[in-house]
């Protein structure tokens, strides 16, 4: 097949010149394309940290560690509407129930309006020794022995990078974060780095299959999933949904 | 058939061309400008290292792009009809991997991609088979388009109609 089809093709195509030229100017415009796409990853992760330059730290807010609660993160213990919120702070679609609806949610722990527990779970990372999933999760159980887990709660989201498992959630980083919104205690970098909570993160990714949690967000009013009928997350409807249970 | 498959041959390998290279370019574009989500669809299939996995997520949306413009150009045909040929087969064998493995995932094909919900593992499964299928199609398609890879509205000619044609083709 070659030889008599090459000639034909070049007497037929005429220009190989411009053939080539019309090759190499799509390869170049999709090389450049290409390369924009793998700086856009790093350029999200420089612009990380200044997202908390502005961080207003709601100040100290003690919850507990709760066994029976698959080991979530309790409070306002005791109060008759109950909210449990199961999250992996890699988990994308977290941000965006996050976004809308963290802030009501603090609202009703500072308010004391409902009991409120967060299951921190780790089921996105890729089983790595560096799981970012369980180091996220291990340092938000680090940040409740200091008082702060919404802070940090929150701070997580703020950064969260948008492409899981990027090696974005190292120790060192997780570490800067709680740095940035006020936690600067010794104790809570050895917790970070040591992964001193993995009891905690380990039990709350089993309690999974107790509460029938198959994904994240996912959000229990009174026991209850909150089926959303909107196709975001909509604070209007989920604070509906919490004064329907609050009857 | 075969007779209809030859006889028509310049219009089947053209609309072959624009009809792969219009979805390749449409599957391509989707990615390429979302590519965190494509970074994360392959890391979903496990089947790469991490970091390898988000790099190949990074790249394969503007090489599947530059694939479709030399189809749809009619330009580089050959060479880009048995590169297509072999990504949608990696793309089959990336599927076939996953469903084995009993895995429940997007395929990001078009966008989007990750884990998906177990309550939903039936239609899971059905898009697996559906996109295996599809991509099987398009494997024929394209070694259509290499063997015969001259037809209307293209960059590259059939080289001049002689007395022999089909020896230039084979």
């Amino acid at each position: 097949m070659s030889k008599p089809k090459k000639n034909s093709v070049k007497s037929q195509s005429g220009d190989p010149f411009t053939r080539w030229l019309v090759i190499g100017m799509v390869t170049l415009v999709v090389v450049v394309g290409a390369g924009f796409s793998l700086l856009s990853e790093n350029k999200a992760k420089d612009a990380a940290f200044t997202a908390l330059d502005t961080f207003q730290s709601l100040g100290t807010l003690p919850a507990t560690v709760d066994p029976a609660e698959g080991d979530g993160i309790v409070f306002n213990a005791g109060l008759p509407i109950k909210i449990d919120i199961f999250e992996d702070f890699q988990c994308p679609v977290c941000k965006l129930f996050e976004d809308p609806i963290g802030g009501y949610l603090t609202s009703l722990v500072t308010e004391k309006k409902a009991q409120v527990t967060y299951h921190p779970l780790s089921f996105l990372g890729n089983g790595s020794k560096d799981d970012e999933s369980i180091a996220a999760s291990n340092a938000a159980y680090c940040a409740v022995d200091e008082d702060k887990f919404l802070d940090f709660h929150k701070a997580l989201y703020d950064v969260q990078s948008q492409v899981e498992n990027s090696g974005f959630l190292s120790s060192e980083n997780l570490i800067t974060i709680g740095k940035k919104i006020g936690i600067t205690s010794s104790t809570f970098a050895d917790c970070v780095t040591n992964r001193s909570k993995l009891v905690n993160v380990v039990a709350a990714t089993e309690s999974m299959d107790r509460y029938g949690v198959r994904g994240t967000p996912t959000t229990l009013i009174n026991g209850k999933v909150w089926e959303r009928q909107s196709p975001g997350f909509d604070l209007n409807e989920f604070k509906a949904a919490v004064e329907a249970a609050a009857k | 058939m075969k007779n209809f498959l030859i006889a028509k041959q310049e219009w089947i390998t053209t609309a072959f061309r624009i009809g792969f290279g219009g979805f390749l370019l449409y599957a391509g574009g989707l990615k390429a400008f979302d590519p965190a989500a494509s970074a994360n669809a392959t890391a979903a299939y496990k089947i790469l290292p991490t970091d390898l996995a988000h790099f190949a997520g990074y790249i394969l949306p503007w090489f599947e792009v530059a694939l479709a413009i030399f189809l749809i150009l009619g330009i580089f045909i050959r060479p880009a009809a048995i590169a297509s040929a072999l990504l949608m087969l990696m793309f089959i064998g990336a599927i076939a991997s996953v469903w084995a493995r009993g895995m429940l995932i997007d395929c990001g094909c078009l966008g989007g991609g990750g884990a998906i919900d177990p309550s939903q593992a039936t239609e899971a499964r059905i898009a697996y088979a559906v996109d295996i299928a599809r991509d099987f199609a398009f494997v024929g398609m394209c070694l259509y388009i290499f063997k015969y890879p001259y037809g209307k509205f293209s960059l590259e000619k059939k080289p001049e109609t002689t007395n022999h044609t089909s020896e230039d083709q084979e």
